[in-house]
């Protein structure tokens, strides 16, 4: 399979190279002018993850239509390609699969779900093409994507903050003002981003002095969470933490709310979203997490996304939208510096990826960089749901 | 441990409630009717559709989502199931045409997003919602430390009276007795002069009505309505009850349900969810190497 999709890589090359051969000498610049950049994104629209794919689609579509609005880039005009990888595993390496073999894209997005990144990247970076991924949080997702092995993958990036910063950096936050004595985690444990989550909350919460009385384990497809809250209500903590996605955070605070729960909700990337903030509701509000990115910062490059995204879109945009958008800009920005010939696809990948690490532009998550692990580093923004589907911001944390 | 047991009473009659549309279908017209799962989500969605996009009273809303259910259930009758059943297509093609349908109805509810053809009916696209709050007054009662929902205790009711009433319906009336008739044999009660693809008709629609509702009380009780809460989290459990309850029986189907929530409550709370499934899994498989015909299945004919 692989040598075949490499085989119709070349074999694209090859044809692509005679018919740019036409304008030589052209210079940098004009040599982009009438061509394409081509782009594919692998994202979690249905499933599990339908919660965040849409919004990154979005954020992603709107940052298109803006530079190729504005002259693209040195003329070049984007074109996206967005493919639904229905939260699963092993569809999401079967459209990333697809998706190199039409052999012309330059770079990739995605995928949405960290379960499926441990498919998807080591993937792309076989085929030594730059994939930049938007929503991932675990862990082993930069620069080690072929964990266990421990070699960095040169052709991976990621703009969206991991949970090995999120988490401690909101855990400390809330200890620092509060100072819980107990805390019961709530983890799914089919799921990798929910289980990463756990282990870092595990490892986290004695350095706060709180300690874990239990941890309750339960699959992602639990119909009914009234059994698991039960089972974490019972234990009588001051908070609880809870790492899992999609609808999940939301049903667990309404279920403990019902069960007479008063304490704190604490958690992961998978609060941050409106999503999960509408659905849980009044029974959500004050539970506490860190963002990669908060909607009221007014820095332009923030406020300027907020307002095109609700100028085109019914409502407003949620992290995922920004991460999208950004990631959009990212790539924009390194193609334009990347002295692209569009006739050698392989060799332009590799140039689009070298240009990626000197990335430093203003993104609606603040000035963006890449670190020599190609991980973000950024501000954290620690925030709380305000019961009616929006969040109010706590304080902002520096990562020293 | 008591309110753990409360728990695995109310999900139980979730179980139940959906298990007992999926034997009904089973029972009179030998096929596995797999759309009935995406029927339940529909309940669910319609009533969430009627309530928070257009406004009406939930009471009214959950009649009408019932009904439409019903007439879902009608559809796979004259789409699914009759077409094949005319060219003397074996059951596993229209159990497959049913798979397809439950696919289709998925995907219209899960692409459906602001400004899309069916945003009158959802415009949630794959997420998760709620009812309101407010549109459904669910009180709940704090009793010797058990915490007592309003709603998941009309579940309750709701299951033991819907079985009551399906069992008197079976028995005792003209509509039951055909059902019986054509389930025990269905060349005998043509030759009889019933007209089974009406009884087919009827059995859709009452199987499909039953799912409906029990998909609206699940997106009631557990605060939890998307495209997927049929698919993910009952269709398989479904089956497995209906299996432990014996194929085509009705008690069967009840006693099924709430004994898997039991199972599998009992495992969560004393194994952790590990083995969840599994516990509950190897008991289904225990109860069928002792009774292969399962808890209630009896002979074929005597199966209603």
């Amino acid at each position: 399979m692989r040598t075949g999709a490499r085989a119709i890589v070349v074999v694209l090359a090859l044809a692509l190279s005679a018919c740019g051969a036409s304008a030589p000498g052209a210079s940098s610049s004009n040599s982009y002018q009438g061509k394409t950049i081509h782009l594919g994104a692998i994202l979690s629209l249905t499933g599990a993850g339908g919660v965040y794919g849409p919004s990154s689609q979005k954020g992603m579509q709107l940052a298109v239509d803006k530079i190729n609005g504005s002259g693209g880039v040195n003329g070049a005009q984007i074109a996206l390609d967005v493919k639904d990888d229905n939260s699963d595993k092993a569809q999401s390496a079967q459209v990333a699969q697809t998706l190199i073999q039409q052999g012309q894209l330059l770079g990739l997005l995605g995928p949405t779900l960290s379960n499926s990144a441990v498919a998807v990247h080591p993937l792309a970076e076989s085929f030594k093409i730059p994939i930049l991924a938007v929503s991932t949080t675990g862990i082993h997702i930069v620069p080690d994507c072929n964990y266990p092995k421990t070699d960095p993958c040169k052709y991976v990036f990621r703009d969206s903050l991991g949970e090995e910063s999120a988490i401690p950096a909101n855990i400390k936050t809330y200890a620092d003002t509060a100072h819980p004595k107990t805390g019961v985690l709530m983890v799914a444990n089919d799921d990798k981003f929910s289980s990463d989550g756990g282990k870092i909350v595990q490892n986290t919460v004695s350095q706060n002095g709180i300690q874990l009385l239990d941890t309750v384990q339960f699959s992602k497809t639990t119909a009914d969470f009234a059994t698991p809250v039960t089972k974490a209500v019972q234990k009588k903590p001051d908070v609880i933490f809870i790492t899992s996605l999609g609808g999940i955070p939301a049903k667990i605070m309404i279920e403990a709310r019902k069960q007479g729960f008063t304490g704190q909700f604490l958690g992961g990337n998978g609060f941050n979203t409106a999503v999960v903030s509408k659905q849980a509701g009044a029974d959500g509000k004050g539970a506490q997490s860190g963002s990669a990115w908060y909607i009221n910062n007014t820095f332009a490059s923030n406020s300027g996304f907020v307002q095109a995204y609700r100028a085109k879109n019914s409502g407003d945009p949620d992290q995922f939208a920004a991460q999208g958008y950004a990631a959009i800009l990212i790539l924009a920005d390194a193609a334009k510096r990347a002295n692209l010939t569009f006739s050698d696809i392989p060799g332009d990948r590799t140039k689009l990826r070298d240009a990626m690490e000197s990335v430093n532009i203003d993104t609606p998550l603040g000035r963006f960089q890449f670190t020599s692990n190609h991980d973000v580093k950024q501000t954290i923004w620690i925030i709380q749901m305000d019961g009616n589907g929006g969040f109010t911001l706590v304080k902002s944390v520096t990562p020293s | 441990m008591t309110q753990q047991i409360l728990n695995a009473i109310f999900i139980g009659s979730i179980y139940a409630l959906f298990a007992v549309g999926y034997t009904l279908v089973f029972g009179v017209l030998d096929v596995l009717n797999l759309a009935h799962s995406a029927v339940f989500m529909l309940g669910a969605v319609i009533t969430y559709s009627l309530v928070a996009l257009h406004g009406m009273p939930f009471l009214p809303a959950a009649v009408i989502a019932v009904l439409v259910c019903g007439l879902l259930g009608l559809l796979i009758e004259f789409v699914a199931l009759r077409p094949l059943r005319r060219r003397n297509a074996p059951p596993i093609s229209a159990l497959i045409s049913t798979i397809g349908l439950a696919l289709i109805f998925v995907a219209i509810v899960e692409q459906a997003n602001p400004g899309s053809f069916f945003s009158w009916l959802w415009q949630d696209g794959a997420n998760s919602v709620r009812f309101p709050a407010g549109a459904v007054p669910n009180p709940t009662f704090h009793v010797l430390g058990l915490t007592i929902e309003g709603t998941k205790l009309l579940i309750l009711i709701t299951a033991v009276v819907l079985m009551l009433v399906l069992g008197y319906v079976i028995r005792f009336t003209q509509l039951g007795r055909a059902l019986r008739a054509v389930a025990e044999n269905r060349r005998a009660a043509t030759l009889l002069g019933i007209q089974v693809d009406r009884i087919f008709a009827s059995t859709l629609f009452l199987s499909s009505a039953l799912g409906g509702l029990a998909g609206l009380l699940f997106g009631l009780a557990i605060s939890d309505i998307s495209p997927y809460i049929g698919r993910d989290q009952v269709e398989l459990k479904g089956l497995a009850v209906i299996v432990l309850g014996g194929m085509g029986s009705i008690p069967g189907a009840v006693l099924g349900g709430y004994l898997l929530g039991l199972i599998e409550v009992l495992a969560f709370v004393r194994f952790g969810s590990n083995v969840e499934a599994g516990v509950a899994f190897a008991a289904l498989f225990l109860v069928l190497v002792i009774r292969p015909q399962g808890l209630f299945g009896a002979r074929l004919r005597e199966r209603l």
